[in-house]
Protein backbone atom coordinates (compact mmCIF):
# COMPACT_ATOMS: atom_id res chain seq x y z
CA UNK A 1 0.00 0.00 0.00
CA UNK A 2 0.90 3.43 -1.02
CA UNK A 3 2.43 5.13 2.26
CA UNK A 4 1.05 8.53 3.63
CA UNK A 5 1.68 10.34 6.58
CA UNK A 6 0.02 12.46 8.69
CA UNK A 7 0.85 14.71 11.47
CA UNK A 8 -1.63 14.76 14.37
CA UNK A 9 0.49 15.68 16.84
CA UNK A 10 -1.13 17.70 19.88
CA UNK A 11 -4.37 16.21 18.56
CA UNK A 12 -6.44 14.14 21.07
CA UNK A 13 -8.73 11.31 19.53
CA UNK A 14 -11.72 9.28 20.79
CA UNK A 15 -12.40 5.66 19.14
CA UNK A 16 -14.65 3.80 20.08
CA UNK A 17 -14.46 0.20 20.31
CA UNK A 18 -11.16 0.29 19.50
CA UNK A 19 -10.53 -3.63 21.16
CA UNK A 20 -10.15 -5.23 17.74
CA UNK A 21 -10.41 -4.98 14.33
CA UNK A 22 -10.68 -1.42 12.43
CA UNK A 23 -11.16 0.08 15.82
CA UNK A 24 -7.68 -1.03 16.90
CA UNK A 25 -6.08 -0.27 13.28
CA UNK A 26 -7.62 3.09 14.10
CA UNK A 27 -6.11 3.65 16.96
CA UNK A 28 -2.99 2.60 16.31
CA UNK A 29 -2.52 4.48 12.66
CA UNK A 30 -3.61 7.91 14.80
CA UNK A 31 -1.44 6.71 17.49
CA UNK A 32 1.53 6.49 15.04
CA UNK A 33 0.36 9.74 13.56
CA UNK A 34 1.18 11.54 16.88
CA UNK A 35 -1.99 12.10 18.00
CA UNK A 36 -2.85 11.38 21.60
CA UNK A 37 -5.98 8.72 21.62
CA UNK A 38 -8.50 7.58 24.13
CA UNK A 39 -9.13 3.96 23.56
CA UNK A 40 -12.51 2.92 24.11
CA UNK A 41 -13.90 -0.82 24.29
CA UNK A 42 -16.29 -2.68 26.73
CA UNK A 43 -13.95 -3.16 29.35
CA UNK A 44 -11.35 -1.77 31.15
CA UNK A 45 -8.99 -4.68 30.59
CA UNK A 46 -9.34 -4.78 26.60
CA UNK A 47 -8.73 -1.23 27.18
CA UNK A 48 -5.53 -1.76 28.78
CA UNK A 49 -4.35 -4.26 26.43
CA UNK A 50 -4.42 -2.18 23.38
CA UNK A 51 -2.72 0.21 25.60
CA UNK A 52 0.42 -1.90 26.09
CA UNK A 53 -0.08 -3.21 22.58
CA UNK A 54 0.87 0.10 20.91
CA UNK A 55 3.84 0.58 23.89
CA UNK A 56 1.75 2.68 26.40
CA UNK A 57 2.84 5.87 27.03
CA UNK A 58 1.42 9.53 28.04
CA UNK A 59 -0.81 9.69 24.54
CA UNK A 60 -2.91 7.16 25.37
CA UNK A 61 -6.18 7.43 27.07
CA UNK A 62 -8.35 4.16 28.47
CA UNK A 63 -11.97 4.91 28.19
CA UNK A 64 -13.66 1.96 29.22
CA UNK A 65 -17.72 1.84 28.88
CA UNK A 66 -19.93 0.04 27.58
CA UNK A 67 -21.90 1.92 25.14
CA UNK A 68 -24.68 0.01 25.01
CA UNK A 69 -26.09 1.68 28.46
CA UNK A 70 -27.07 5.17 28.46
CA UNK A 71 -24.78 6.22 30.47
CA UNK A 72 -21.95 4.37 28.60
CA UNK A 73 -20.76 7.01 25.97
CA UNK A 74 -21.06 10.10 28.39
CA UNK A 75 -18.72 8.02 29.97
CA UNK A 76 -16.67 7.51 27.24
CA UNK A 77 -16.21 11.23 26.38
CA UNK A 78 -15.53 12.10 29.71
CA UNK A 79 -12.64 10.19 30.61
CA UNK A 80 -11.48 10.84 26.68
CA UNK A 81 -11.75 14.56 27.30
CA UNK A 82 -9.94 14.30 31.03
CA UNK A 83 -7.50 16.85 29.70
CA UNK A 84 -10.07 19.35 28.28
CA UNK A 85 -9.84 18.64 24.36
CA UNK A 86 -11.06 16.44 21.49
CA UNK A 87 -10.45 17.31 17.71
CA UNK A 88 -11.40 13.76 16.76
CA UNK A 89 -14.47 11.35 17.29
CA UNK A 90 -14.14 8.04 15.68
CA UNK A 91 -17.93 6.02 16.01
CA UNK A 92 -16.83 2.45 15.20
CA UNK A 93 -17.81 0.22 18.24
CA UNK A 94 -20.39 -1.87 16.14
CA UNK A 95 -22.44 -5.21 16.68
CA UNK A 96 -22.76 -7.72 13.84
CA UNK A 97 -24.91 -10.66 14.34
CA UNK A 98 -26.95 -12.13 11.04
CA UNK A 99 -30.44 -13.38 12.09
CA UNK A 100 -33.51 -13.98 10.14
CA UNK A 101 -36.48 -11.92 10.59
CA UNK A 102 -38.27 -14.50 12.90
CA UNK A 103 -35.51 -15.21 15.48
CA UNK A 104 -34.78 -11.32 15.65
CA UNK A 105 -35.81 -10.72 19.34
CA UNK A 106 -35.97 -7.54 21.30
CA UNK A 107 -32.75 -7.95 23.12
CA UNK A 108 -31.06 -8.65 19.94
CA UNK A 109 -32.76 -5.39 18.36
CA UNK A 110 -31.86 -3.27 21.26
CA UNK A 111 -27.94 -4.21 21.01
CA UNK A 112 -27.31 -2.93 17.80
CA UNK A 113 -29.91 -0.11 17.56
CA UNK A 114 -27.81 1.21 20.86
CA UNK A 115 -24.30 0.51 19.99
CA UNK A 116 -24.38 1.68 16.28
CA UNK A 117 -26.88 4.11 16.35
CA UNK A 118 -27.84 5.42 19.74
CA UNK A 119 -23.96 5.43 21.33
CA UNK A 120 -23.18 7.26 18.45
CA UNK A 121 -25.23 9.73 18.59
CA UNK A 122 -24.68 10.39 22.13
CA UNK A 123 -20.92 10.42 22.17
CA UNK A 124 -21.13 13.24 19.78
CA UNK A 125 -23.99 15.06 22.06
CA UNK A 126 -21.48 14.72 24.73
CA UNK A 127 -18.51 16.01 22.56
CA UNK A 128 -19.85 18.87 20.99
CA UNK A 129 -18.57 21.26 23.63
CA UNK A 130 -15.00 20.35 22.87
CA UNK A 131 -15.11 19.69 19.50
CA UNK A 132 -16.82 23.66 19.00
CA UNK A 133 -13.49 24.45 20.35
CA UNK A 134 -11.17 22.77 18.32
CA UNK A 135 -13.27 22.86 14.95
CA UNK A 136 -13.36 19.25 15.24
CA UNK A 137 -14.37 16.72 13.27
CA UNK A 138 -16.44 13.65 13.36
CA UNK A 139 -15.99 10.19 11.35
CA UNK A 140 -18.80 7.34 11.75
CA UNK A 141 -18.04 3.82 10.62
CA UNK A 142 -20.90 3.44 8.95
CA UNK A 143 -20.42 0.15 6.49
CA UNK A 144 -21.76 -0.87 2.94
CA UNK A 145 -25.07 -2.32 4.53
CA UNK A 146 -25.78 1.78 5.20
CA UNK A 147 -25.93 1.64 1.74
CA UNK A 148 -28.07 -1.23 0.19
CA UNK A 149 -28.92 -4.64 1.87
CA UNK A 150 -28.57 -8.33 2.72
CA UNK A 151 -31.06 -10.80 3.82
CA UNK A 152 -30.48 -12.04 7.48
CA UNK A 153 -29.57 -8.57 9.18
CA UNK A 154 -32.02 -6.66 9.25
CA UNK A 155 -31.34 -4.40 13.08
CA UNK A 156 -27.59 -3.81 11.55
CA UNK A 157 -28.64 -2.96 8.53
CA UNK A 158 -31.13 -0.58 9.42
CA UNK A 159 -29.38 0.72 12.17
CA UNK A 160 -26.26 1.50 9.69
CA UNK A 161 -28.78 3.08 7.35
CA UNK A 162 -29.91 5.36 10.13
CA UNK A 163 -26.23 5.86 11.13
CA UNK A 164 -25.73 7.49 7.75
CA UNK A 165 -28.60 9.50 7.95
CA UNK A 166 -28.21 10.76 11.17
CA UNK A 167 -24.25 11.95 9.81
CA UNK A 168 -25.58 14.11 7.00
CA UNK A 169 -28.14 15.65 9.70
CA UNK A 170 -25.17 16.76 12.38
CA UNK A 171 -23.46 17.74 9.25
CA UNK A 172 -25.83 20.29 8.23
CA UNK A 173 -26.51 21.40 12.08
CA UNK A 174 -22.81 21.49 12.88
CA UNK A 175 -21.35 23.16 9.42
CA UNK A 176 -21.75 26.58 10.68
CA UNK A 177 -19.41 25.05 14.09
CA UNK A 178 -16.84 24.50 11.75
CA UNK A 179 -17.11 20.68 12.87
CA UNK A 180 -17.39 18.33 10.01
CA UNK A 181 -19.30 15.06 10.01
CA UNK A 182 -18.56 12.34 7.61
CA UNK A 183 -19.77 8.32 7.44
CA UNK A 184 -17.17 5.99 5.82
CA UNK A 185 -19.18 2.91 4.12
CA UNK A 186 -16.47 -0.14 4.49
CA UNK A 187 -17.13 -3.47 2.61
CA UNK A 188 -16.14 -7.18 3.98
CA UNK A 189 -12.81 -6.69 5.75
CA UNK A 190 -10.16 -9.03 7.04
CA UNK A 191 -10.63 -8.40 10.93
CA UNK A 192 -10.53 -11.05 13.86
CA UNK A 193 -14.49 -11.12 13.72
CA UNK A 194 -14.26 -12.30 9.61
CA UNK A 195 -11.31 -14.53 10.80
CA UNK A 196 -13.66 -15.97 13.35
CA UNK A 197 -17.05 -16.50 11.33
CA UNK A 198 -14.72 -18.09 8.44
CA UNK A 199 -13.47 -20.87 11.22
CA UNK A 200 -17.24 -21.21 12.40
CA UNK A 201 -18.01 -22.26 8.90
CA UNK A 202 -16.00 -25.49 8.48
CA UNK A 203 -14.84 -24.39 5.26
CA UNK A 204 -12.65 -21.10 5.78
CA UNK A 205 -11.50 -21.38 2.22
CA UNK A 206 -14.98 -21.11 0.25
CA UNK A 207 -16.25 -18.63 2.82
CA UNK A 208 -13.69 -16.53 2.02
CA UNK A 209 -13.98 -16.94 -1.65
CA UNK A 210 -17.43 -15.90 -1.58
CA UNK A 211 -16.90 -13.04 0.11
CA UNK A 212 -13.58 -12.14 -2.41
CA UNK A 213 -15.87 -12.80 -5.32
CA UNK A 214 -18.70 -10.25 -3.72
CA UNK A 215 -16.26 -7.43 -3.78
CA UNK A 216 -15.93 -6.79 -7.39
CA UNK A 217 -11.97 -6.15 -6.68
CA UNK A 218 -11.84 -9.80 -5.36
CA UNK A 219 -10.53 -9.48 -2.18
CA UNK A 220 -11.41 -8.11 1.16
CA UNK A 221 -10.23 -4.93 3.00
CA UNK A 222 -7.48 -4.51 5.62
CA UNK A 223 -8.75 -2.82 8.08
CA UNK A 224 -4.97 -0.51 8.10
CA UNK A 225 -6.07 0.53 4.78
CA UNK A 226 -9.66 1.60 6.11
CA UNK A 227 -8.01 3.16 8.75
CA UNK A 228 -5.73 5.15 6.65
CA UNK A 229 -9.02 6.36 4.78
CA UNK A 230 -10.28 7.33 8.04
CA UNK A 231 -7.20 9.28 8.92
CA UNK A 232 -7.33 11.42 5.00
CA UNK A 233 -11.13 12.41 6.38
CA UNK A 234 -9.46 13.92 9.43
CA UNK A 235 -6.73 15.75 7.61
CA UNK A 236 -6.94 19.13 5.96
CA UNK A 237 -7.07 17.34 2.67
CA UNK A 238 -10.69 16.39 3.50
CA UNK A 239 -11.69 20.29 4.81
CA UNK A 240 -14.43 20.61 2.15
CA UNK A 241 -15.66 17.38 3.06
CA UNK A 242 -18.69 16.94 5.46
CA UNK A 243 -22.33 14.90 5.37
CA UNK A 244 -20.76 12.41 3.24
CA UNK A 245 -21.05 8.87 3.43
CA UNK A 246 -18.11 7.45 1.52
CA UNK A 247 -18.34 3.87 -0.36
CA UNK A 248 -14.74 1.69 0.70
CA UNK A 249 -15.96 -1.34 -0.84
CA UNK A 250 -13.82 -2.58 -3.30
CA UNK A 251 -17.28 -1.76 -5.93
CA UNK A 252 -19.61 -3.80 -4.17
CA UNK A 253 -22.25 -0.77 -4.01
CA UNK A 254 -21.31 0.37 -7.06
CA UNK A 255 -22.42 -2.46 -9.46
CA UNK A 256 -22.82 -6.42 -10.28
CA UNK A 257 -20.02 -8.16 -11.55
CA UNK B 1 -62.61 2.07 -8.69
CA UNK B 2 -62.28 -1.04 -7.49
CA UNK B 3 -58.66 -1.74 -7.15
CA UNK B 4 -58.14 -2.81 -3.80
CA UNK B 5 -61.69 -4.69 -2.88
CA UNK B 6 -61.42 -7.78 -1.00
CA UNK B 7 -57.92 -6.46 0.61
CA UNK B 8 -57.39 -5.27 4.30
CA UNK B 9 -55.21 -2.45 4.77
CA UNK B 10 -53.51 -1.59 8.15
CA UNK B 11 -52.82 1.90 8.16
CA UNK B 12 -50.88 3.09 10.93
CA UNK B 13 -51.26 6.75 12.60
CA UNK B 14 -54.32 7.15 10.19
CA UNK B 15 -56.92 9.18 12.06
CA UNK B 16 -55.47 12.29 10.66
CA UNK B 17 -52.58 13.57 8.32
CA UNK B 18 -51.35 11.51 5.37
CA UNK B 19 -52.94 8.35 7.20
CA UNK B 20 -55.76 9.11 6.95
CA UNK B 21 -56.00 10.51 3.70
CA UNK B 22 -54.28 7.65 2.72
CA UNK B 23 -56.95 5.58 4.88
CA UNK B 24 -59.89 7.38 2.90
CA UNK B 25 -58.09 6.63 -0.93
CA UNK B 26 -57.81 2.85 0.46
CA UNK B 27 -61.85 3.18 0.97
CA UNK B 28 -62.47 4.93 -2.11
CA UNK B 29 -60.95 2.59 -4.46
CA UNK B 30 -62.83 -0.63 -2.72
CA UNK B 31 -60.70 -1.52 0.48
CA UNK B 32 -61.40 -2.60 3.69
CA UNK B 33 -59.22 -0.36 6.43
CA UNK B 34 -58.29 -0.91 9.67
CA UNK B 35 -57.92 2.85 10.98
CA UNK B 36 -55.20 3.00 13.87
CA UNK B 37 -54.64 5.89 16.03
CA UNK B 38 -52.83 6.04 19.59
CA UNK B 39 -55.81 7.30 21.44
CA UNK B 40 -58.89 5.23 21.06
CA UNK B 41 -61.70 8.22 21.42
CA UNK B 42 -59.92 9.67 18.10
CA UNK B 43 -60.03 6.07 16.43
CA UNK B 44 -63.54 6.03 17.22
CA UNK B 45 -64.22 9.50 15.82
CA UNK B 46 -62.37 8.59 12.55
CA UNK B 47 -64.27 5.49 12.49
CA UNK B 48 -67.57 7.33 12.46
CA UNK B 49 -66.57 10.08 9.79
CA UNK B 50 -65.72 7.47 7.64
CA UNK B 51 -68.64 4.73 8.44
CA UNK B 52 -71.57 6.81 6.89
CA UNK B 53 -69.92 6.35 3.57
CA UNK B 54 -67.63 3.39 3.79
CA UNK B 55 -70.22 0.98 6.74
CA UNK B 56 -68.95 -2.12 6.78
CA UNK B 57 -65.32 -1.71 5.51
CA UNK B 58 -64.17 0.45 8.51
CA UNK B 59 -62.99 -0.30 11.75
CA UNK B 60 -60.39 0.57 14.09
CA UNK B 61 -57.65 0.16 16.77
CA UNK B 62 -55.52 2.01 19.14
CA UNK B 63 -52.32 1.42 20.48
CA UNK B 64 -48.97 3.39 21.34
CA UNK B 65 -46.85 2.87 18.89
CA UNK B 66 -43.71 3.12 21.27
CA UNK B 67 -44.88 0.64 23.18
CA UNK B 68 -44.09 -2.68 21.34
CA UNK B 69 -46.15 -4.38 23.46
CA UNK B 70 -49.28 -2.65 22.56
CA UNK B 71 -48.03 -3.13 18.90
CA UNK B 72 -47.99 -6.87 19.25
CA UNK B 73 -51.20 -6.45 20.79
CA UNK B 74 -52.56 -4.76 17.99
CA UNK B 75 -51.24 -7.07 15.12
CA UNK B 76 -52.66 -10.29 16.78
CA UNK B 77 -55.55 -8.82 16.92
CA UNK B 78 -55.81 -8.81 13.22
CA UNK B 79 -57.02 -12.21 11.28
CA UNK B 80 -55.88 -11.72 7.81
CA UNK B 81 -53.68 -8.62 6.43
CA UNK B 82 -53.33 -7.72 2.23
CA UNK B 83 -51.38 -4.44 3.34
CA UNK B 84 -49.28 -2.83 6.11
CA UNK B 85 -48.95 0.74 5.82
CA UNK B 86 -46.66 2.52 8.52
CA UNK B 87 -47.68 5.56 8.93
CA UNK B 88 -47.85 6.65 12.30
CA UNK B 89 -44.46 8.46 13.05
CA UNK B 90 -43.72 11.88 15.83
CA UNK B 91 -41.83 14.65 14.91
CA UNK B 92 -39.57 16.93 17.39
CA UNK B 93 -37.28 19.85 16.56
CA UNK B 94 -34.44 19.51 18.84
CA UNK B 95 -30.65 20.68 18.51
CA UNK B 96 -28.19 17.97 18.94
CA UNK B 97 -27.28 19.47 22.46
CA UNK B 98 -31.03 19.89 23.33
CA UNK B 99 -32.19 16.45 22.19
CA UNK B 100 -32.50 14.38 25.78
CA UNK B 101 -31.99 10.69 25.64
CA UNK B 102 -36.15 10.41 26.18
CA UNK B 103 -36.38 11.90 22.73
CA UNK B 104 -34.27 10.26 21.04
CA UNK B 105 -35.83 6.80 22.06
CA UNK B 106 -38.86 8.10 21.74
CA UNK B 107 -38.86 9.03 18.24
CA UNK B 108 -36.51 5.46 17.46
CA UNK B 109 -39.41 4.13 19.22
CA UNK B 110 -42.53 5.27 17.12
CA UNK B 111 -40.86 5.87 13.86
CA UNK B 112 -38.34 2.48 13.07
CA UNK B 113 -38.99 0.08 16.11
CA UNK B 114 -43.17 -0.02 15.67
CA UNK B 115 -42.71 -0.25 11.79
CA UNK B 116 -40.28 -2.99 12.43
CA UNK B 117 -42.54 -5.02 15.22
CA UNK B 118 -45.40 -4.68 13.30
CA UNK B 119 -43.49 -6.30 10.27
CA UNK B 120 -42.35 -8.90 12.43
CA UNK B 121 -45.37 -9.68 13.78
CA UNK B 122 -48.17 -9.34 10.83
CA UNK B 123 -45.19 -11.58 8.67
CA UNK B 124 -47.27 -14.99 8.53
CA UNK B 125 -50.12 -12.87 7.84
CA UNK B 126 -48.46 -10.85 5.20
CA UNK B 127 -47.19 -14.14 3.87
CA UNK B 128 -50.12 -15.87 3.70
CA UNK B 129 -51.72 -13.35 1.08
CA UNK B 130 -48.45 -12.56 -0.26
CA UNK B 131 -48.74 -8.68 0.41
CA UNK B 132 -47.31 -5.51 0.79
CA UNK B 133 -45.27 -3.72 3.36
CA UNK B 134 -45.27 0.08 2.69
CA UNK B 135 -43.24 2.01 5.37
CA UNK B 136 -43.64 5.79 5.30
CA UNK B 137 -40.42 7.78 5.66
CA UNK B 138 -39.31 11.19 4.67
CA UNK B 139 -36.83 13.05 2.20
CA UNK B 140 -34.89 13.58 5.67
CA UNK B 141 -33.78 9.74 5.21
CA UNK B 142 -31.68 10.88 2.28
CA UNK B 143 -31.09 15.12 3.21
CA UNK B 144 -29.79 16.19 6.94
CA UNK B 145 -31.62 18.96 8.07
CA UNK B 146 -30.57 20.91 11.10
CA UNK B 147 -32.44 20.83 14.13
CA UNK B 148 -34.24 17.56 14.32
CA UNK B 149 -31.08 14.55 14.21
CA UNK B 150 -33.21 11.98 15.74
CA UNK B 151 -36.38 12.14 13.21
CA UNK B 152 -33.67 12.15 9.86
CA UNK B 153 -31.61 9.04 11.61
CA UNK B 154 -34.92 7.22 12.69
CA UNK B 155 -36.34 7.79 9.18
CA UNK B 156 -33.01 6.69 7.41
CA UNK B 157 -33.24 3.71 9.34
CA UNK B 158 -36.72 3.03 8.07
CA UNK B 159 -35.28 3.20 4.94
CA UNK B 160 -32.65 0.46 5.78
CA UNK B 161 -35.34 -1.56 7.20
CA UNK B 162 -37.92 -1.42 4.46
CA UNK B 163 -34.43 -2.69 2.39
CA UNK B 164 -33.89 -5.57 4.38
CA UNK B 165 -37.46 -6.50 4.93
CA UNK B 166 -37.76 -6.57 0.99
CA UNK B 167 -34.21 -8.28 0.78
CA UNK B 168 -35.25 -11.57 2.72
CA UNK B 169 -39.01 -11.45 2.25
CA UNK B 170 -39.14 -11.88 -1.61
CA UNK B 171 -40.74 -13.04 -3.41
CA UNK B 172 -43.50 -13.40 -1.23
CA UNK B 173 -44.18 -9.98 -0.06
CA UNK B 174 -43.34 -6.44 -1.12
CA UNK B 175 -41.74 -3.92 0.92
CA UNK B 176 -41.84 -0.25 -0.24
CA UNK B 177 -40.85 2.96 1.13
CA UNK B 178 -42.43 6.04 0.56
CA UNK B 179 -40.35 9.16 1.09
CA UNK B 180 -42.59 12.27 1.63
CA UNK B 181 -41.35 15.86 1.88
CA UNK B 182 -42.89 19.02 3.17
CA UNK B 183 -46.46 17.84 4.02
CA UNK B 184 -49.03 20.36 5.42
CA UNK B 185 -50.35 17.84 8.37
CA UNK B 186 -50.80 18.70 11.90
CA UNK B 187 -47.29 17.89 11.84
CA UNK B 188 -46.05 20.27 9.60
CA UNK B 189 -48.60 23.16 11.42
CA UNK B 190 -47.25 22.35 14.95
CA UNK B 191 -43.71 23.43 13.61
CA UNK B 192 -44.72 26.55 11.83
CA UNK B 193 -46.37 27.29 15.16
CA UNK B 194 -43.45 28.00 16.82
CA UNK B 195 -41.76 29.31 14.46
CA UNK B 196 -40.87 33.14 15.16
CA UNK B 197 -42.10 33.77 11.78
CA UNK B 198 -44.74 31.65 10.46
CA UNK B 199 -45.03 32.91 6.55
CA UNK B 200 -41.22 32.70 6.46
CA UNK B 201 -41.27 29.12 8.10
CA UNK B 202 -44.10 27.89 5.58
CA UNK B 203 -42.27 29.51 2.92
CA UNK B 204 -38.46 28.11 3.96
CA UNK B 205 -40.37 24.62 3.41
CA UNK B 206 -42.03 24.82 0.19
CA UNK B 207 -38.57 25.91 -0.47
CA UNK B 208 -37.10 23.03 -0.06
CA UNK B 209 -38.92 20.95 -3.06
CA UNK B 210 -38.22 21.94 -6.74
CA UNK B 211 -41.86 22.78 -7.13
CA UNK B 212 -41.71 25.26 -4.41
CA UNK B 213 -44.64 24.01 -2.50
CA UNK B 214 -45.69 21.88 0.37
CA UNK B 215 -47.71 18.92 -0.31
CA UNK B 216 -51.27 18.21 0.35
CA UNK B 217 -51.72 14.87 2.46
CA UNK B 218 -53.68 13.62 -0.59
CA UNK B 219 -50.98 13.66 -3.09
CA UNK B 220 -48.65 11.57 -0.84
CA UNK B 221 -51.61 8.90 0.08
CA UNK B 222 -51.57 8.55 -3.93
CA UNK B 223 -48.00 7.38 -3.89
CA UNK B 224 -49.00 5.08 -0.96
CA UNK B 225 -52.00 3.90 -2.63
CA UNK B 226 -49.66 3.06 -5.93
CA UNK B 227 -47.28 1.25 -3.89
CA UNK B 228 -49.57 -0.86 -2.18
CA UNK B 229 -51.22 -1.54 -5.74
CA UNK B 230 -50.61 -4.52 -7.85
CA UNK B 231 -49.80 -2.94 -10.61
CA UNK B 232 -46.52 -1.61 -8.18
CA UNK B 233 -46.25 -5.63 -8.99
CA UNK B 234 -42.73 -4.86 -10.32
CA UNK B 235 -41.73 -2.91 -7.49
CA UNK B 236 -40.09 -4.14 -4.37
CA UNK B 237 -37.00 -2.44 -2.14
CA UNK B 238 -37.55 0.95 -3.85
CA UNK B 239 -38.00 4.34 -2.65
CA UNK B 240 -40.34 6.37 -3.80
CA UNK B 241 -40.02 10.03 -3.41
CA UNK B 242 -43.11 11.75 -2.91
CA UNK B 243 -40.45 15.05 -1.93
CA UNK B 244 -41.97 17.67 -4.99
CA UNK B 245 -38.49 17.07 -5.94
CA UNK B 246 -36.65 17.71 -2.78
CA UNK B 247 -33.51 14.83 -2.99
CA UNK B 248 -33.19 15.37 -7.16
CA UNK B 249 -31.82 18.95 -6.40
CA UNK B 250 -32.13 22.25 -5.16
CA UNK B 251 -33.04 25.72 -6.19
CA UNK B 252 -30.10 28.10 -6.19
N1 LIG C 1 -15.59 -6.23 9.50
C1 LIG C 1 -16.24 -5.84 8.43
O1 LIG C 1 -16.20 -6.51 7.41
C2 LIG C 1 -17.03 -4.57 8.43
C3 LIG C 1 -17.69 -4.17 7.27
C4 LIG C 1 -18.39 -2.96 7.25
C5 LIG C 1 -18.44 -2.18 8.36
N2 LIG C 1 -17.81 -2.58 9.49
C6 LIG C 1 -17.87 -1.71 10.65
O2 LIG C 1 -16.56 -1.37 11.07
C7 LIG C 1 -16.54 -1.21 12.48
C8 LIG C 1 -15.50 -2.12 13.08
O3 LIG C 1 -15.78 -3.47 12.75
P1 LIG C 1 -14.80 -4.67 13.12
O4 LIG C 1 -14.87 -5.66 12.06
O5 LIG C 1 -13.53 -4.08 13.50
O6 LIG C 1 -15.60 -5.28 14.38
P2 LIG C 1 -15.04 -6.07 15.66
O7 LIG C 1 -16.15 -6.89 16.15
O8 LIG C 1 -13.77 -6.73 15.34
O9 LIG C 1 -14.76 -4.87 16.66
C9 LIG C 1 -15.81 -4.14 17.24
C10 LIG C 1 -15.32 -3.47 18.49
O10 LIG C 1 -16.41 -2.78 19.09
C11 LIG C 1 -16.44 -3.08 20.47
N3 LIG C 1 -17.79 -2.99 21.02
C12 LIG C 1 -18.88 -3.74 20.72
N4 LIG C 1 -19.89 -3.43 21.53
C13 LIG C 1 -19.44 -2.47 22.36
C14 LIG C 1 -20.03 -1.77 23.44
N5 LIG C 1 -21.29 -2.02 23.84
N6 LIG C 1 -19.29 -0.86 24.09
C15 LIG C 1 -18.01 -0.62 23.71
N7 LIG C 1 -17.40 -1.26 22.71
C16 LIG C 1 -18.11 -2.18 22.05
C17 LIG C 1 -15.91 -4.50 20.55
O11 LIG C 1 -15.44 -4.78 21.85
C18 LIG C 1 -14.79 -4.47 19.51
O12 LIG C 1 -13.59 -3.99 20.04
C19 LIG C 1 -17.94 -1.49 12.95
O13 LIG C 1 -18.66 -0.28 13.03
C20 LIG C 1 -18.51 -2.35 11.85
O14 LIG C 1 -19.91 -2.30 11.81
C21 LIG C 1 -17.10 -3.76 9.55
Amino acid sequence: MAEVTFDYGGRVALVTGAGRGLGFATAKTLHQAGATVAVNDRTAESCQAVIARLGGGPRLIAAPADLATTDGPVQAVAQATANGRLDFLINNAAVNVERPIAATDDAHWDQHLSVILRASFLTVQAALPFLRSSRGCIVNIASELGLHAIANNVAYVSAKHGLIAMTKAMAIELAPSGIRANAICPGTMDTELMQECARDSGDPESYYAAFNRYHPIGRLATPDEVAAFVLCLLSPAAAYMTGAAVAIDGGSTAGRL
Amino acid sequence: MTEFAGKTILVTGSTRGIGAAAARLFLERGGSVILHGRRQADVDAAVARLSTTYSGRVRGLSADLSDRTACRALAASIETLDVLVNCGGIFHEAAIAETSPTLWDETVAVNLTAPWVLAQSLLPKLRASRGAIVNVASDAALLGYAGCVAYCASKGALVGLTRALATELTPDVRVLCVCPGPTETDMMRASISVAPDRDKARQQWASYTLLNRVASPVEIGEAILLAASPRASYLTGSLIMADGGATAGKRV
